[in-house]
């Protein structure tokens, strides 16, 4: 058993908890970072990668909108590396009630949200794949937002405070002596080790499974109720800007550009169990034909994965526990001495990507009053590491790379331009990573092919690398065949039924993998 | 303009065109670029699993034949398989050995032991026994091919006949090109091509290697030099052999490139370079075909038609976003579609029926509805078109593709005769 001492823990390796963890450290507190899986593997990767210009809310949710309008100025500034500046519009599709864009000129207006009415010909100028019946267009500040970088990024921040962070623990049990959380369990689940962490005080950044953790410390039941979304990325730039139907908000309103894929999404549907999200092929179909209202031809276009994500929000008794969409996407704050008669905990729920920094400052800010301390909060004004120099990301900076080392260094995913040094970079910071691990930092096999090319050659290099020894590596890359095939049999079906086809020729056919020496228990992490 | 259409230029198309002109019959072949050859092994596979694996594929398959009347084998029969097979060898000379009786068991790239029919005398020495000793050797500038993937895997796997080997990974850097650290297999097959290459590759490799190993490449070993593999082993003073890797294919290259010009000199007109888009039907007889040339589309007719143009891998099959599954050229009826969900969500577990879907044929390899009847008294079906069949887990594919097309070939010669 490993024991630590800390002032801190912070549960949860999404962006809240990234963004907590780094605001606490930033404040001179010991800390350290509890997360199951991997960072941004919850809900914070498993969504659209929108940074909100606010627009979305103007109507619906004034405050949000506000907040979303300053935390992406302030996000594009500070870690500028994970963020593409694409803009975005809001258009009026030709079945849409174009008075609502009035509704959002005002509310816009009033909430401080940058947007301005362009005609549809410069919309369609800008955008040419755009439906050339569509209504109105006003132009707002969105963005795309890598969020697996975005959560590195704050958790590289917060580790140069001198904070840890411990992916693959999970947490086994709070401990509470005297009205008082005093340390909490995990499991090191890549080598069974438990671990103890004595603290003075647990920040429950958990999202979806936020209850789960607060009834570990006998907490009276939070109600998180997620709200399941799918999305699909599509496999070119469909669009160079966000574009956002200009309506109520509502299922696969939103199309967002990223890196080389569009991503349509979502859908929002009450669930039980936030390990359980199934893609359902009628919400596929959805997205389709709400892909179609955008795009003219969308169903034509390549489909080449899909995924489901659970959002964190808390119940709000204003409106029908069913519909999720419309209760409070603002965080909240739960303070477990005045609910539960527990000092030295907080929950945090609700929020979104874009304001994940405001919410660590909030939760930071109410620990610090239990505390009695007055420390600041420093996040908007530093860059975290790799974002100095405020350069935002554009879609061609791997190409860019590449020109460089082209002569040097092989290029092992072709269709994400990943090179080999790239990938053993990363392999050599996370040993014991599995592909998807390092897929999330690199995008390997996230592209056209699917790992059809790059799969076999990151277990061969992987194993080269002596990290790992051959029963391992032939169960990594079992489990990343296995793990990509997830997200593609939901929307299997035009040119990347045609790629699985060559892919299973490769894997099947030429490589007779399935024929490897059986594992006696399938690698799963 | 030909008496014979044969659409698609893979196995079952370079075959059935060859035989046709082999029998005085005036054929023209269509197809959009290179065949699937590129895209295989390179070798000939009958069937290596069923679902165990097979150590006589032309018996294992007369069983399969009989018991399940779906699979292609039961309207090709093994008769036309073994044709298919004789008839490829006579074609291709030394180009590739052994016979329909017996499989060879091959390493494959990530190290699995695989078993295929006919090999080229390149692969032979790689036919696992127990006690070989292996040296697997790695180019550090080949992506494709990691020695220590192979050479471990192999060392831990039981043999089919019982047994073990010992392999262990070599690692060599000979650039292909000066300069240049990412070379394809393609370009280290054209530097194998050059005596003096293999010079220098065989100066680099010889001083790493023990003496009684058998030395195991990535199959790169000259693309038109059908003898580079073997000055190579002499030079070496050890046997070598290639392992086949994923596309680009040089030993699939290696069987395209011989098909192709035993097609032309024998009188095939290939007409190569733009996809064939629609189809001619009148009385229910396909009086031609459509290729969508520059400037103008242009229609090729003729007396009978041979589809060769393979399955969703080809663009031969297409499933829309709604989950309809068409052939598209001639929109035939198709089997497989009717038996519950096409993919399912475990990688791992049974097949995915959907790469089973394909045309009925009969046994004269005239494509069919589901009444059994023939659906244009002149189409004809050879190859991975055919449904009924996992041919990349099974390794049937090129079994099929020969049997079918000899079958369509020889239908259609008696026909016009």
């Amino acid at each position: 058993m490993r024991k630590l001492a800390v002032d801190v823990v912070v549960i949860g390796g999404g962006s809240t908890g990234a963004g907590v963890v780094r605001d606490v450290a930033m404040r001179g507190y010991s800390t350290v970072l509890l997360e199951r899986a991997d960072l941004g593997q919850g809900t914070t990767g498993r969504f659209h990668g929108l940074l909100h210009s606010g627009g979305r809310y103007v109507v619906s949710d004034p405050l949000s909108a506000t907040e979303c309008a300053q935390e992406n100025a302030i996000l594009s500034r500070i870690q500028s590396e994970a963020i593409e500046t694409t803009g975005g519009y809001f258009v009026t599709g030709p079945d849409d009630d174009p008075a609502f864009a009035d509704k959002f000129l005002e509310g816009a207006k009033a909430t401080g949200v940058p947007a301005r009415e362009i005609s549809v010909a410069e919309a369609l100028r800008n955008e040419p794949r755009l439906n050339p019946r569509i209504l109105r267009a006003i132009e707002v500040q969105d963005g795309s937002v890598d969020g697996w970088q975005l959560v590195w990024g704050a958790a590289n921040s917060a580790k140069a405070y001198g904070a840890e962070i411990l992916t693959y623990h999970s947490v086994t049990k709070i401990d509470t002596a005297d009205g008082k959380v005093t340390a909490v369990h995990c499991t090191d689940l890549k080598n069974g080790e438990d671990v103890v962490i004595e603290c003075g005080f647990v920040l429950n950044c958990a999202g979806p499974w936020a209850g789960q953790i607060a009834a570990m410390a006998g907490a009276h039941p939070v109600d998180v109720i997620p709200g399941r979304g799918i999305m699909v990325a599509m496999n070119h730039r469909l669009v160079n800007r966000v574009v956002n139907r200009c309506i109520y908000p509502a299922d696969g309103d939103i199309l967002v550009p990223v890196h080389t894929v569009s991503i349509i999404g979502t859908t929002d549907v009450k669930v039980d169990d936030p390990d359980n999200l199934a893609i359902e092929p009628k919400e596929v179909q959805q997205m389709l034909d709400a892909g179609e209202v955008l795009i003219p031809g969308f169903r034509q276009s390549r489909a080449l994965h899909a995924w489901a994500g659970a959002r964190p929000l808390i119940k709000d008794n204003r409106v029908a526990a069913a519909d999720t969409r419309h209760m409070s996407r603002g965080m909240a704050v739960i303070d477990h001495t005045t609910r539960d008669g527990l000092d030295g905990m907080l929950t945090i729920g609700g929020g979104k990507l874009t304001t994940y920094r405001l919410m660590a400052e909030h939760i930071v800010d109410a620990m610090c009053e239990k505390l009695g301390e007055k420390r600041s909060c420093r996040t908007a004004d530093e860059a975290i590491p790799g974002s100095e120099s405020g350069k935002n990301y554009l879609v061609t900076h791997r190409l860019e790379d590449r020109e460089h080392d082209r002569l040097d260094d092989q290029i092992i995913c072709e269709c994400e331009l990943m090179s080999r040094k790239m990938f053993t970079d990363a392999l050599a910071t996370q040993p014991k990573g599995t592909f998807d691990d390092l897929r999330r930092q690199l995008r390997l096999g996230m592209g056209p092919c699917q790992g059809g090319f790059c799969s076999m050659r990151a277990t061969g290099i992987a194993l080269e690398s002596d990290h790992i020894d051959i029963e391992r590596a032939t169960g990594l890359l079992r489990l990343f065949l296995k793990n990509r095939w997830i997200g593609l049999w939901p929307i299997l079906y035009g040119d990347q039924v045609r790629q699985t086809a060559l892919d299973n020729w490769i894997f099947q056919g030429t490589l007779d993998v399935e024929h490897l020496p059986q594992p006696e228990s399938e690698v799963a992490l | 303009m030909s008496r014979v259409i044969v659409i698609g230029a893979g196995l079952s198309g370079l075959v059935a065109a060859n035989r046709l002109a082999g029998k005085g019959v005036d054929v023209t072949l269509l197809t959009k670029g290179i065949g699937g050859l590129q895209l295989g092994q390179g070798s000939i596979d009958v069937l290596g699993y069923a679902p165990d694996r097979v150590t006589n594929p032309v018996l294992t398959l007369s069983a399969i034949a009989s018991a399940r009347p779906a699979h292609p084998y039961a309207a090709i029969g093994a008769e036309a398989v073994h044709t298919g097979i004789e008839y490829l060898k006579a074609l291709l000379g030394d180009l590739l050995v052994g016979d329909a009786e017996a499989n060879y068991q091959l390493p494959t790239a990530v190290g699995a032991i695989r078993p295929t029919c006919l090999v080229q005398p390149s692969m032979v020495a790689g036919n696992v026994t127990d006690g070989a000793r292996f040296a697997i050797v790695g180019l550090r500038r080949l992506k494709d091919f990691h020695p220590k993937l192979v050479a471990e895997n192999l060392s831990r796997t039981p043999l089919p006949d019982g047994g073990r080997l010992d392999a262990r990974p070599v690692m060599v850097d000979v650039p292909a090109r000066d300069g240049e650290v990412d070379s394809s297999g393609l370009t280290y097959a054209r530097a194998f091509d050059d005596p003096a290459f293999r010079d220098r590759f065989a100066a680099a490799l010889k001083p790493q290697l023990n003496e009684g190993e058998t030395v195991g490449l990535p199959a790169v070993l000259g693309l038109k030099d059908r003898g580079a593999w073997k000055d190579l082993s002499e030079k070496l003073g050890h046997p070598v052999f290639e392992i086949p890797l994923p596309p680009p294919s040089v030993p699939g290259m290696r069987l395209n490139e011989a098909l192709t010009a035993l097609a032309k000199a024998a009188g095939v007109r290939v007409v190569n370079g733009t996809r064939a888009v629609s189809a001619r039907v009148e009385d229910g007889v396909v009086k031609g075909v459509t290729m969508a040339t520059a400037g103008a589309p242009r229609e090729f007719t003729g007396e009978a038609f041979v589809l060769a143009t393979g399955g969703f891998e080809s663009g031969a099959l297409a499933m829309d976003s709604y989950g309809s599954v068409t052939e598209t050229l001639f929109g035939l009826p198709l089997q497989g579609l009717d038996d519950g969900p096409l993919v399912h969500g475990d990688y791992w577990s049974a097949e995915q029926p959907l790469f089973s879907v394909g045309v009925r044929v009969g046994k004269d390899m005239r494509v069919l509805d589901a009444a059994g009847a023939a659906v244009h008294p002149n189409l004809f079906a050879a190859g991975g078109i055919i449904g009924g069949s996992s041919r990349w887990a099974e390794k049937s594919g090129d079994g099929i593709a020969l049997g079918s097309a000899v079958r369509a070939a020889d239908s259609i010669v008696e026909e016009l005769a």
